[in-house]
């Protein structure tokens, strides 16, 4: 049993603010409150504190301008057909009909594109497919009209011959050489990390107790309140500017610039007030297609995704299978940890090489481990495509490890505490990738938890549950 | 089309819509009103919460021809230049908000609350906030805030908060 540190007990009430003092029973309270800017540099005792928000006032009072909430004159409203379809050829896409209705002042297809691919490492997404349909949530068409409703309609008339392909669905099975590229006539296998340190194989050798274990989560969509949205103009100076809900807005002009085929000095990206982004609102979706509309049809175009769009055709979190093995002795010290993550990338690459590799070095956990072995690999699949999404890959290791340790420990008869007491990160401690940490409060934050929450160890009158 | 007559934030308002067109659309693109949001277009996150004839409502749900002659009130009507509700107050204090879409709707809905229930307890907050969805704070500054709120309606004391 290591020697547990000292827990630092802080305050349970938070001095009251003047704010909080009785007021007079006058339902409404008068403009201005003073706000408080502390100097360059100064200190300032956030830790413990709560914090207000520059925005928050205008928030309350619902006077905050996110795109939705933005007009231009003439402005159009544009929608975007959806393939509905997860693999296949397109053979031709008829838009004439949708063209000729009153109201529809502009459709535009994948072939309108100048340089039809964009992504933040890999450039394989469309803007709006042309060829191929690599999942469901592809666009094909974008409509501009008067109203949205007339838009709505009008994707209706367009029709879209395809001819289908079998999708491939299981990473599993997109892993295996013989199974067909979605990209063909590449690999399915489109990013590959492996962490290596000591010899795992002989760990096991020496173990007491070897534990495996498979575990999997599934797909999660951000579900940011406001859905994705972006207003573009293009001006008769050949100069374009996009309002846009992007968190990353100078990727954004790069992959504006590259799709549309001007120069980024003729691009302005305005950055609105976001309504939740959660690694979500990262790259560009629908901006260049319309662009492209406002060049047709001169006027401003709105975009703003349905509900159900957000949830087809924008990114996702990796859904990730990962197996685990695991040496350890008869008292719990883990002795060598073999890994292996099989990524879920869905249709396109997107974020995917960031979320590979921050799931391959956090995949061992906060552990000291001398011997590993972590390999992870990211494939594509015919679905929604998978990115950014808080944490990068490192929830759902998160969800192995920590299931996986409390396995060992029921298995062992040990108290889940106590193992990872045994084997948590202390000061100094080296990273899967002999990253030298500072600040580690692993052990602290897991006493102080434990005292919270009143944990007395499963078999001694605690529910075992962990909380 | 449609013609409706109704009285938003203390005002007669009226429009000629397309029968289709809900309260919501009505508000925001006849009336200029945007501080109730579109979120889901299906009533399930309550962005779009007003108050019609004092009940909280999804106005995305609801069609223009649902209100006529009807009182609504929305988050602009909430305050004026000069003044800020006490709910608007609080959430701004205790950063009840963070991205902020959620925002109108959720003061909304707790303002029907504390009309009905001057007094509620965190339970009865919890099921007044059920049909509004946050995804950036999480509910518990705003049930803060509103209790808090209660308090300055009551001419109370607000009391004091326990940290983290």
């Amino acid at each position: 049993m290591t020697e547990r540190p000292k827990v630092i007990e802080k305050p349970d009430v938070l001095e009251q603010p003047d704010i909080l003092k009785p007021q007079p029973p006058a339902p409404l309270v008068t403009f201005p409150i003073e706000v408080v800017v502390p100097e360059v540099r100064q200190q300032t005792p956030a830790v413990g504190q709560r914090a207000t928000r520059a925005d928050g006032r205008l928030h309350g009072l619902g006077q905050t301008k996110y795109i939705d909430d933005m007009y231009f004159p003439n402005m159009l409203f544009a929608k975007i057909k959806r393939a509905g379809i997860a693999s296949a050829h397109i053979k031709s896409i008829d838009t004439k009909e949708a063209e000729a209705m009153p109201g529809v002042i502009a459709v535009i297809t994948g072939r309108d594109i100048p340089c039809n691919s964009f992504g933040p490492s890999l450039k394989d997404q469309p803007v709006l497919a042309d060829k191929r349909v690599f999942h469901a949530g592809d666009g094909v068409a974008a409509v501009a009209a008067v109203t949205e409703q007339i838009a709505t309609e009008a994707l209706e008339k367009i029709k879209v011959e395809y001819e289908p392909i079998t999708p491939v669905l299981d990473p599993l099975e997109s892993l295996k050489l013989e199974t067909p590229g979605v990209h063909a006539p590449s690999s399915n296998i489109y990013g590959h990390k492996v962490i290596k340190k000591g010899d795992v194989e002989k760990a096991f050798a020496e173990s007491d107790r070897v534990f495996e274990g498979t575990f999997r989560t599934q797909m999660v969509e951000h579900v940011p309140l406001e859905p994705y949205a972006c207003i573009a103009q293009w001006d008769a100076n050949g100069r374009v500017t996009v309002y846009s809900t992007l968190g990353r807005i100078t990727l954004g002009r790069a992959d504006v610039a590259r799709t549309l085929g001007i120069p980024m000095s003729r691009i302005r990206i305005v950055a609105t007030v976001v309504g939740g982004n959660f690694g979500g609102k990262n790259e560009i979706r629908a901006e260049p297609a319309m662009a492209l509309l406002s060049k047709k049809t001169g006027r401003p175009v709105k975009c703003v995704f349905t509900r159900a769009e957000e949830f087809t055709s924008s990114t996702t979190r990796h859904p990730l299978i990962m197996d685990y093995k695991t040496g350890v002795t008869k008292q719990g010290k883990i002795l060598g940890r073999k890994i292996r993550l099989v990524l879920d990338g869905g249709a396109y690459c997107s974020w995917s090489e960031t979320t590979l590799g921050k799931a391959c070095i956090l995949s061992a956990g906060p552990y000291n481990i001398e011997n590993l072995y972590a390999e992870a690999f990211v494939v594509y699949t015919n679905k929604t495509m998978t990115g950014a999404m808080r944490g990068f890959g490192a929830p759902q290791v998160c969800f192995a490890y920590e299931s996986h340790m409390d396995d060992i420990a029921k298995a062992l008869g040990i108290d889940p505490l106590e193992i990872r007491l045994l084997n948590a990160f202390d000061e100094g401690s080296l990273s899967p990738t002999s990253q030298k940490l500072h600040s580690v409060v692993v052990k602290e934050s897991l006493l102080r938890a434990a005292k919270r929450f009143g944990w007395n160890g499963i078999g001694n009158g605690g529910n075992g549950n962990g909380a | 089309m449609v013609n409706v007559t109704l009285k938003v934030n203390g005002e007669t308002r009226s429009a000629s819509v397309p029968p289709e067109t809900t309260l919501l659309r009505l508000l925001r693109d006849q009336f200029n009103l945007t501080g109730a949001k579109l979120g889901c277009d299906v009533g399930d996150c309550g962005a779009c919460t007003v108050i019609v004839d004092s009940k909280p409502v999804n106005s995305c749900l609801m069609l223009v021809g649902q209100v006529e002659g009807r009182e609504v009130l929305t988050i602009e009507g909430l305050a004026n230049a000069d003044h800020l509700h006490p709910l608007q107050k609080l959430f701004e204090h205790f950063g009840s908000l963070q991205c902020g879409f959620c925002g109108p709707g959720v003061i909304i809905s707790a303002k029907a609350l504390l009309d009905e229930n001057p007094d509620p307890s965190t339970e009865e907050i919890r099921d007044a906030l059920g049909g509004n969805l946050c995804r950036c704070t999480g509910y518990t500054k705003m049930i803060e805030a509103i209790k808090g709120a209660s308090c300055i309606l009551r001419g109370e004391e607000v009391p004091a908060v326990k940290s983290a």
